[in-house]
């Protein structure tokens, strides 16, 4: 387990060393999201679901920012150490690939709880969203992290150029997330996208996330955390069996 | 006493259908100092690599002091300098030693204990809290070598270390190489530098095309192919090979 803590750790320190760029730049362009939809435009917004528009948005903001950061993470940090070669330390040293995994898992995970946690703590004064339900909100935030991460892995490990890594978050991760309800409830929208809605895999983890928060949602948490696990195992999976394979990894 | 290194039938095809290595067999006995000579694309990188674990095999075995290459204590006996500067450009001189002693298996105390060892043997003291992307070619050089050492490896593969160093350095490195190997570190030496091999090999192979053509000391390559040099040796080996 040795070799599995220093690869965490030096994950970590790497996400450390960049915290401007990994860590303050998404706090700081998610809270803006806040300050100008939540507390600029909310009053003019009526409220959702019984809550003001600013603590309505808030669980969304927090998922969307919390996910990009995991994936841009492994993506970034696995495409570099690739492309620079120094994966080659981590490849020959004795560990089990799955111990490989999940050291490059821990990093995208970390950095996107200490966004989370920032962002909470700056949302609970600035627009008093409860936590009501912080056991699932802990479950929700779990299994959308193994996701993203494991999927910036994923993604990290296959990209030929930066642009690769870029395209998934700018083409992909981004949209689906504003159409997610991440601004609104999906239930307020006409036929067909509401029911369209239902496609999109980031509208259940933005659902689960808001059941913590708000202990309301547009579906019931048990299928928005059931969705995001079938979602996260399968990707998890992926992301170990490339390791284990040396699928691109390895000439 | 198994062999520090054995390679039996060892195949290895690229997935573009390169042909690498073909049922490459290679024993270098456990203690010895060993030269890998062969041109470029012979083969020489392809099976480093095979035997760190670095690419898929195709074929054939490979075992390091007796274990098979995919055991995880076999893997931590081998300690390998590439031939490319491929440092993480995101960790100091310091971290970079201690971060892959740690990957290596060893504990914070020991893994720190030992950076500072081989920041003084390889001169790098005044650069330990510098970030390697802001080194010089040498001293990223002597980082490649202090990193593939620090694990205390008891096999240590070379792959070109002296190429693109000036003459001080190389010097340096040979002396701090033979150190190394009288104190009974098996080592496994590329180089395109005849004059290196010969100097620091007991024993070399030369291998083209995925094949072993021959191995035996410098003078017995020599009187094998009637030749008065080892540069003569390795024009000759190479005409014939097929």
């Amino acid at each position: 387990m040795t070799g599995f803590r220093w690869l965490a750790r030096r994950e970590v320190l790497r996400v450390s060393k960049l915290w401007t760029q990994t860590v303050l730049a998404p706090v700081l362009s998610s809270l803006l999201f806040i300050l100008v939809f939540g507390l600029s435009l909310g009053d003019r917004i009526r409220d959702i679901d019984g809550f003001a528009y600013s603590e309505f948005i808030v669980p969304g903001l927090i998922a969307m920012a919390m996910v990009q950061a995991a994936y841009n993470n492994n993506a970034s940090t696995i495409y570099q150490a690739r492309s620079d070669r120094y994966v080659n330390d981590v490849l020959s040293a004795p560990m089990h690939p799955w111990q490989m995994n999940l050291g490059f898992i821990v990093g995208g995970f970390v950095r996107a709880l200490m966004i989370g946690t920032a962002l909470t703590l700056c949302a609970i004064p600035l627009t008093h969203v409860p936590l009501e339900q912080p056991l699932a909100l802990a479950l929700a935030v779990v299994l959308s992290l193994v996701l993203f991460s494991a999927l910036g892995t994923v993604v990290g490990i296959f990209a030929e150029q930066w642009d690769h890594t870029a395209f998934i978050s700018n083409v992909l991760i981004l949209p689906l997330a504003f159409v997610g309800g991440v601004f609104y409830s999906v239930s307020l929208l006409p036929s067909p996208w509401e029911e369209l809605s239902h496609f999109n895999p980031i509208f259940y983890l933005v659902q689960a996330m808001r059941y913590g928060f708000l202990g309301e949602s547009d579906v019931s948490p048990v299928l928005a955390l059931g969705v995001t696990a079938a979602l996260a195992i399968p990707t998890y999976l992926w992301a170990q069996w490339l390791f284990s394979s040396g699928r691109k990894l390895k000439a | 006493m198994p062999p520090a290194l054995d390679t039996r039938a060892l195949t290895k095809r690229y997935d573009d259908g390169t042909l690498a290595l073909e049922n490459f067999d290679l024993t270098i006995p456990e203690g010895s100092f060993f030269g890998l000579l062969g041109p470029n694309g012979a083969g020489k990188t392809t099976l480093i690599n095979a035997v760190c674990n670095l690419i898929r095999v195709t074929a054939g075995e490979i075992l390091i002091f007796g274990q098979p290459t995919t055991a995880l204590d076999a893997r931590r006996q081998v300690g390998l300098a590439e031939q490319d500067i491929n440092l993480d450009r995101f960790l100091s001189v310091r971290e970079t030693l201690i971060y892959h002693g740690g990957y290596f298996g060893m504990e914070k105390d020991d893994a720190e204990g030992r950076a500072d060892e081989m920041i003084d043997a390889f001169d790098l003291r005044a650069k330990a809290d510098v970030r390697t992307p802001k080194l010089s070619g040498g001293m990223r050089r002597r980082v490649l070598l202090a990193r593939a050492l620090m694990h205390r490896p008891r096999l240590v593969i070379l792959d070109e270390p002296t190429a693109g160093v000036d003459f001080e350095l190389r010097t340096e490195l040979w002396r701090y190489i033979r150190q190394l190997h009288s104190e009974g570190t098996t080592i496994l030496l590329t180089t395109h530098y005849l004059d290196e091999a010969e100097t620091l090999c007991e024993e070399i192979a030369l291998i083209r095309g995925g094949r072993l053509i021959a191995r035996d000391s410098a003078d017995g390559l020599r009187e094998r192919f009637g030749a008065d040099s080892l540069a003569d040796v390795y024009v000759k080996a190479m005409a014939t090979a097929p």
